[in-house]
């Protein structure tokens, strides 16, 4: 209502006296608009101009480099205390807000990030990537060499093994940003590290890759050479434009469907060996501490996943009535292959139904899932649960718990529900025992 | 794991996109073989000329890639031998790879005092939030296993796993490395080698893994046989010839080892609980996690403006209503920033300028054909002289 106002200030005077005449019930339209033929008013927002459709607009490049509206200045990445170390922001995770995005690009100033020492900022003049060790002839690239090497394109999910890690005792956080939020998805342009091996001549006794990172955390991982000669990337662009700062620039490592802390961001040098590291992000962290008492080690790829995004926390049903009906919507996504389907339960994992995909179906992509729901303004515990082409279905999570138990931090993908009460508010909750 | 969708590509050609969309749709029976060739089924007459795809057994799409060869490419250049051993600095378990250099004890404690304490708490006990790096029990059971990493905070037990270099990490070469690389935590590299063995060999004095001594040195030779209590904490196994098929066979089996879902549909049970018959029941959150930064927020409205005191009162006025003939002279207007075709302006005096302004003259209607105030007009006036100035 307020910015009604403003519009008629700046207009006409006879326009405001109206409204002040009006603005009682027209309180009331605007919030009715599901049953225009009861309102008391017509809507303002069509019965007369408005501001922008009375004045000249920006001129055409005010922003050289386009901005969101300003009305969509919360859709934003957050971040807490518990996601960092005491507080501090240079190691810490900042998550996607997955309840805004729409379709499986997600846009680069949102794609949940995570560093260890700060966003380093590096100098693509200054960049050289170096390759080495067990190969027969090791090179050295600046950014352009690097660029000059036929490109591949990949629309790739990314995910923190972390992701969901504070939901392992029990649900914590109220939001699908903060449960969930540890990722995003991208169209990925880089060079198929195959290709530029190919040329070096890799010795037979090569059986491990080190990939180091070059900011202040000096980043570094182990990966077997058979990914490597798989479908690892190193890749420069992100959704057609260059890597963000926090997602490496210039130059990354990309593994599909592998834990993102191995997708070394900022990356300097490529080592071939034939004994692994043992790197500190692949001891005394990203390990999976499991019952056991001892711990998943080289956890590589996420685990077949999936969230419903509408309804969630953020976007509830309080403004359904009974008989509409209603979109339910997700994200899933497998670091293993290609999401096959998704099912859905109303009752907290009793009884299943199935949705179905859509959009595009890709390898270690986020997939859109879909299920038309009528409301019936009872009480649900809504569940999804994906499956895909490698045999892997998504557990419960009493079946995950009975496996790794709930200290293993890393690579948590069990069974979200989200408790939908009979007036359509939507909560974080966990069926277990 | 190691699932080769590249290799599947290689082999089937074309095919990924065949494979793609069979494996996309529900149920399998939808898979067709129209979409394993160049092109998608497609219909011509389309509005605009061409043709449209249709929707059908819920698929619609593609990847390609270049078949060509890319035998021969080749940039860059071959880095020198000082290149190489500038930057291959890392080191393996067995040692190979740390540099020379020595550190004490008593060198140690004083570089960690000053340097490390501060997150890491004295002694390396922890409490400030940062990882604590000492301490913890590395009592094991009859498997070799170290008890309290058995720890879970359910079942009734409260005590966290303690995750120290003492209890957790397997090799301590990583414990160099990772000093040198990244510690102090705002200014990495900032140790000599010899300083990162005096603080190596600080922390595992601390836990008794190396003599608890001031006295003690710590050099290449001693950390490479350095043996970790947890070293055979891991798995699946990464050493030796049969690492990577250990690893595949572990991968092989995930729900036996990472836990596995079943597609029940209907009346579906799950049992949990240490003997597997606990009845599942909701459980809600209990302390809301929500200090968020920035805090929760929905609304799409307008974010609060910024009043940094840096910007004229009538500058927005100026742009959204009188720059479209007052930006350029094109308009036979003063232009803003025209310096001399302002001063001309002001020597009628600027009560004049204000009146001519919200009376318009000339070709400008009044108040530039807006509905502003009076003050607001003499407002955007103000800005536009204070621009040209």
């Amino acid at each position: 209502m307020n910015k009604t106002f403003e519009v008629e200030e700046s207009n006409s005077v006879s326009r405001r006296e109206f409204f002040k005449k009006t603005a009682s019930v027209s309180a009331v339209a605007a919030t009715s608009i599901i049953a225009p033929t009861t309102l008391l008013a017509d809507d303002e927002n069509i019965m007369h101009h408005t501001k922008w459709g009375t004045s000249l607009g920006d001129e055409v490049n005010k922003n050289p480099y386009g901005v969101p509206s300003l009305y969509e200045h919360n859709v934003v990445r957050r971040t807490s205390p518990l996601m960092s170390s005491a507080g501090d922001m240079h190691a810490a995770i900042s998550m996607t807000p997955l309840h805004a995005l729409k379709g499986i690009i997600t846009p680069n100033g949102l794609h949940f990030t995570r560093t260890h020492n700060g966003v380093a900022h590096i100098d693509p003049n200054k960049y050289r990537l170096m390759i080495h060790g067990l190969v027969e002839k090791p090179i050295v690239l600046t950014l352009d060499q690097l660029k000059r090497y036929p490109s591949e394109t990949r629309v790739l999910v990314l995910e923190c093994p972390s992701n969901s890690a504070a939901e392992w005792k029990g649900p914590q956080f109220g939001t699908l940003q903060m449960v969930k939020g540890m990722m995003a998805c991208a169209e990925w342009t880089g060079v198929r590290l195959k290709t530029i091996l190919d040329e070096l001549g890799l010795k037979p006794e090569a059986k491990w890759m080190l990939a180091e990172g070059s900011d202040g955390s000096e980043m570094s991982r182990t990966l077997p050479i058979e990914k490597v000669l798989d479908d690892v990337m190193v890749v420069y662009a992100q959704n057609g434009e260059a890597l963000r700062d926090e997602q490496g620039y210039p130059v990354r490592l990309m593994a599909p469907g592998w834990e993102a802390n191995l997708c070394v961001k900022w990356l300097k040098r490529l080592e071939f060996g034939d004994k692994p590291w043992y790197a500190k992000e692949e001891t005394s962290k990203y390990t999976a501490l499991t019952a056991s008492g001892k711990a998943i080690q080289h956890f590589y790829a996420n685990e077949v996943n999936s969230v419903i995004t509408s309804p969630c926390p953020e976007k509830d049903w309080k403004d359904l009535k009974v008989g509409d009906l209603v979109e339910i919507e997700g994200l899933t996504w497998t670091g293993h292959g290609t999401i096959e389907g998704v099912d859905i339960s109303f009752d907290g994992g009793k009884n299943w139904v199935e949705a179905q995909l859509k959009g595009l179906v890709l390898p270690k992509a986020w997939t859109r899932f879909s299920y038309m729901y009528k409301y019936e303004g009872k009480p649900l515990l809504l569940q999804s649960r994906a499956y895909d082409d490698s045999n892997n279905v998504q557990p419960t999570v009493n079946q995950e718990k009975a496996v790794v138990g709930v200290e293993g931090v890393y690579h948590r993908n069990a069974i979200v529900t989200w408790k939908v009460t009979d007036n359509g508010e939507v909560s974080n909750v966990q069926i277990r025992s | 794991m190691f699932k080769l969708d590249r290799k599947l590509v290689t082999i089937a050609g074309v095919a990924l996109v065949g494979v793609t969309l069979a494996l996309s749709t529900t149920t399998a029976k939808t898979a067709t073989a129209d979409v394993a060739g160049s092109l998608y089924k497609s219909k011509p007459g389309a509005i605009d000329g061409g043709v449209t795809y249709p929707r059908e057994n819920g698929t619609y799409t593609a990847y390609k890639y270049n078949e060509q060869s890319t035998k021969g490419v080749s940039f860059g250049r071959t880095p020198t031998a000082n290149e190489i051993k500038a930057w291959d600095i890392d080191a393996l378990p067995d040692g190979s790879g740390l540099p020379e250099g020595e550190g004490s004890v008593e060198l140690g404690d004083e570089l960690y005092e000053a340097q490390c304490a501060v997150c890491h708490g004295d002694f390396g006990a922890g409490g400030q939030g940062y990882p604590q790096l000492t301490g913890g029990n590395k009592d094991k059971d009859e498997n070799g296993v170290i008890i309290t990493l058995k720890n879970q905070r359910v079942y009734g037990s409260t005590d966290a796993p303690k995750r120290t270099i003492g209890t957790y990490w397997p090799v301590a070469t990583t414990l160099f490395t990772y000093i040198r690389d990244a510690m102090p935590y705002a200014h990495p590299k900032s140790l000599s080698n010899d300083e990162v063995y005096a603080i190596t060999a600080y922390l595992l004095a601390q836990d008794g893994i190396v003599e608890d001594d001031d006295e003690y040195v710590l050099n290449k030779e001693k950390l490479s046989k350095v043996v970790l209590p947890n070293r055979n904490g891991f798995y699946p196994n990464i050493d030796g010839p049969n690492a990577q098929e250990d690893i595949r066979a572990f991968f092989a089996d995930r729900a036996k080892n990472l836990g596995a879902g079943t597609r029940c549909m209907t009346d579906c049970k799950d049992p949990g609980g240490q003997d597997g018959k606990t009845e599942p029941f909701v459980v809600k959150i209990k302390y809301e996690m929500s200090d968020v930064v920035p805090p929760y927020a929905y609304a799409k409205d307008l974010p609060p403006k910024k009043d940094d005191g840096l910007q004229h009162p009538g500058k927005e006025g100026y742009e959204s209503n009188c720059a479209v003939c007052h930006k350029t002279d094109a308009m036979g207007a003063p232009a803003v920033g025209d310096k001399h075709a302002w001063e001309a302006t002001l020597k009628q005096g600027i009560d004049k300028v204000y009146h001519n302004t919200i009376n318009g003259k000339g070709g400008m209607p009044p108040k530039g054909g807006t509905s502003l105030s009076d003050d607001k007009v003499k407002e955007i006036v103000d800005y536009m002289i204070e621009a040209s100035k």
